[in-house]
């Protein structure tokens, strides 16, 4: 990059002594300079002056204010920081990529349905029953709870990076409420705005329908006797840190936005208190945690829950999306067995290899993260958001030896992982461009027939100069992820029609009524 | 001996002011299986409701329902006929190493788990490990039994619903939830795989046909030595004819009889009655 003056944004930016510069870069190759996918791209910015991409920021920034967009960072609600330069993968990557979330999704699918019913996997010995009897979010509730078109996995987030080979890995599995699809769309929406002129440049595949496939999957979900389901969003409220995508996500599909007290069981029914009397409610999207759903059946003191919803679900009345205990299938140590899952239910092999990934549950295996500790990432098995990683090789003795206590105090509850060094994409850091690593959070829906994955996904980016840690909790930025459509296809790319972020509004004008908190627990002692 | 009794188990609440809203599960249906047959079960409360009806992960049969009117008491009344036998002597005696082989280990691993009600503890566990020197893993599980017979005394209002075995091992005092979780600590803690019993006891071993008597809501262990089998350490004797089971767990948390969620004021619990009758 030693052509620095005509590029001046791209100034010494792979500069081999960068941290990490084993690194894929997904802008440039370092024999054949820049790659087929960002050559457009890369044309667009390259005349650009140092001012005008601060003047573009700045606009970026002011739309994202204008639309709302924040993330709380430890209780405070800042904008989402959105990177200018969009990250682009060609229509050939992404159609390996989704093909390997929809098999993943209906490997994971099975598995589920087979833990929650008659665990024939363990009965044949594939999987240790353990495994599954120690996860945390095995819920023995949910056991025999069986959803009416088998779909427990309505939405997931399945995290990915690329290695430094350029192949997409998988990360982690999110089965639970994977969140961050909101930002996707806004970001989409911000990007159009701003930069009108690279739209026109490039076949980006559309991202505004997301809304409108979760309809349909919810919808599809109900039980079968319901014709015209009603579909409702159930949020922990306004304090929760998603509660924005909460909101766009229920006025986007015109249903309710709905917290716990304004629903009600009665005889394994669910009903919204309105004004204008009580409404059967069919389909829950619920971004409330398991632990927090039902007092019934979990945490008694949770009033953000519906008592009576566990056993509504199971005598059929209502569902439950995501399903209850989907946790099990995205523990960190049972991901280590997904070759194995993949291949008992569906015979096949990973279309997307894992991270590999040590289990400190095997006391094999565990000594040798014990030796390795100052090398490896080591994560809990389950959380997320980057919270209780510690990164081995900036580690002090100090961490490293509570680490070492840790593990071996819980070795169900670690597994490590070698530091991947994900790839990067340009980045505005000051007035340049530099390279800043990245990971992807694909969403795929399923509808019970088909697994449909929104071209792109949540892309994220660490800002400070070499750090690996992406996520949003961790101070994080992200970018608008563009899949660029195959060059004859029919599909609907950006800014060529009608429908770019537009919503349906609910048309009902009634309003919830709440009911009295229930939250006093009664057992008896045996005698 | 094979005996049939009818069972009569009246629980429930008064609430100091009233109750609008309220959600229950109740695991009061005996269950069946080689040494009980269950012939009938009934389920009713006051005030009356629906009951829905499932069977959880461990096997028990739930009543769940809910009330909706006002009410200032709630009273659960299971009713059953069921025909019992004495446990037969266990017919396969594992060794201390079958217990540890990683099949065993894996197979009951949640039977021999720390819970709350039933925590590691170190003192109970050095004690459990002296008890087993020189026994067999069978005869381990009486002696265990036996130790937490004599050092606790039966004594109701020292422990409470949500005691745990240490608690009661310090209090030298409980009733028989907390004698089968002490029982499960020290097992659990020789690698014995043991689990909660919730049932019944007829109190009068000589009863007449056609005498009801006061029975007890009850709780026992079974321990696993190369087959499950029971054992009742408030009382220190084998499961025989007088005992009538409703489910197993892992403690105390997974087979609770009626638990649920309410509004409104203060709960007492209600006086519970079993009446047993012998039919047969």
């Amino acid at each position: 990059m030693s052509r620095s003056s005509s590029r001046p944004l791209f100034d010494g930016y792979l500069d081999p002594r960068r941290p990490h510069a084993q690194a894929y870069d997904e802008m440039f190759d370092p024999v054949d300079g820049v790659r087929t996918a960002y050559k457009r791209l890369h044309d667009s910015l390259t005349p650009l002056q140092p001012a005008d991409l601060t003047t573009r920021a700045e606009a970026l920034d002011r739309a994202l204010v204008d639309q709302g967009i924040t993330f709380s960072l430890s209780g405070e609600e800042r904008p989402f920081p959105l990177d200018l330069v969009p990250r682009v993968i060609t229509a050939a990557e992404w159609s390996r990529l989704e093909r390997g979330v929809v098999q993943r999704v209906r490997a994971l699918e099975a598995f589920l349905a087979d833990i929650y019913g008659e665990q024939q996997i363990v009965a044949d010995g594939v999987l240790p029953r353990r495994l599954i009897t120690s996860c945390e979010h095995f819920h023995r509730q949910a056991a025999g709870i069986a959803p009416p078109n088998g779909v427990r996995i309505h939405v997931a987030g399945i995290d990915v990076v690329r290695d430094e080979q350029g192949d997409f890995r998988v990360l982690e599995d999110n089965l639970r409420s994977p969140s961050g699809v909101s930002y996707v769309m806004e970001n989409r929406r911000t990007m159009a705005r701003v930069f009108p002129d690279l739209f026109a440049k490039h076949r980006v595949r559309a991202v505004g329908d997301y809304a409108v496939h979760l309809l349909r999957s919810l919808r599809a979900a109900a039980p079968a006797s319901v014709t015209d389901p009603n579909v409702v969003v159930l949020t922990p409220g306004v304090y929760n840190s998603a509660y924005f995508e909460h909101s766009l996500l229920a006025r986007q599909m015109g249903v309710e936005l709905v917290e716990g007290r304004d629903l009600l069981a009665r005889n394994n029914v669910i009903y919204l208190r309105t004004t204008e009397g009580d409404q059967r409610v069919d389909v829950i999207y619920r971004r409330i945690d398991d632990e927090f759903l039902d007092p019934v059946h979990f945490d008694p003191d949770s009033v953000l829950g519906v008592a009576g919803l566990v056993n509504a679900a199971r005598a059929g009345n209502v569902v439950i999306a995501n399903a209850i205990g989907n946790g099990v299938g995205d523990d960190k140590l049972i991901y280590t067995y997904l070759p194995e899952i993949l291949k008992y239910y569906l015979g096949e092999t990973p279309l997307l290899p894992n991270v590999d990934t040590y289990r400190c549950w095997l006391p094999a295996e565990q000594t040798e993260v014990l030796d390795r500790l100052d090398e490896l990432v080591t994560k809990p098995v389950e959380g997320s958001g980057g919270y209780g990683i510690v990164f081995g090789p900036d580690a002090s003795p100090k961490e490293l030896q509570a680490q070492r206590r840790r593990i071996k105090a819980n070795p169900r509850g670690w597994i490590a992982q070698p530091v991947v060094q994900l790839s990067t994409v340009p980045t505005k850091v000051g007035e340049r461009l530099q390279p800043r690593h990245v990971d992807l959070r694909p969403f795929a829906v399923n509808d019970g027939d088909d697994v449909f994955v929104l071209p792109g996904g949540l892309t994220r980016v660490a800002i400070p100069e070499g750090s690996l840690i992406v996520n949003s909790s961790q101070g994080g930025g992200s970018k608008d992820t563009w899949v660029l459509a195959p060059r004859a296809s029919g599909e609907d790319a950006e800014l060529r029609g009608p429908g770019l972020g537009t919503s349906v509004r609910s048309d009902s004008t009634s309003t919830p009524e709440r009911g009295p908190e229930l939250n006093v627990a009664q057992q008896q002692q045996q005698q | 001996m094979k005996w049939r009794l009818r069972v009569v188990h009246t629980t429930g609440y008064r609430y100091a002011t009233a109750v609008t809203q309220s959600y229950n599960e109740a695991r009061l249906t005996p269950r069946h299986d080689d040494r009980q047959n269950l012939m009938v079960a009934r389920l009713e409360s006051v005030p009356a409701t629906r009951a829905y009806k499932y069977t959880d992960y461990w096997g028990t049969e739930v009543n769940s329902f809910d009330l909706h009117v006002p009410h200032t008491e709630l009273k659960v009344i299971a009713a059953s006929v069921v025909e019992t036998t004495d446990q037969p002597e266990p017919s396969v005696a594992a060794t201390w190493s079958q217990l540890r082989s990683p099949e065993v280990l894996d197979a009951y691993a949640e039977y021999l788990e720390w819970t709350d009600y039933v925590p590691k503890h170190r003192e109970l566990a050095a004690v459990a490990r002296s008890l087993r020197k020189g026994r067999t893993p069978e005869d381990t599980v009486l002696a265990v039994s036996k130790w937490v017979h004599d050092k606790l005394k039966y004594q109701r209002g020292t422990t409470g619903v949500h005691s745990s075995a240490v608690d009661a091992w310090q209090a030298g005092e409980g009733v028989c939830q907390d004698y089968a979780h002490l029982t499960l600590a020290m097992l659990r803690a020789v690698d014995i795989p043991a689990r909660y019993v919730s049932g019944y006891l007829h109190t009068k071993p000589d009863a007449e046909v056609g005498e009801t008597v006061v029975g007890e809501s009850h709780a026992w262990v079974e321990a696993w030595t190369g087959q499950w089998w029971g054992f009742d350490p408030t009382n220190d004797i084998s499961i025989g004819h007088r005992h009538v089971w409703v489910a197993t767990g892992r403690d105390y948390g997974d087979v609770s009889p009626l638990k649920g969620i309410y509004s409104g004021g203060a709960a007492t619990a209600i006086e519970v009655t079993v009446d047993m009758t012998r039919l047969a």
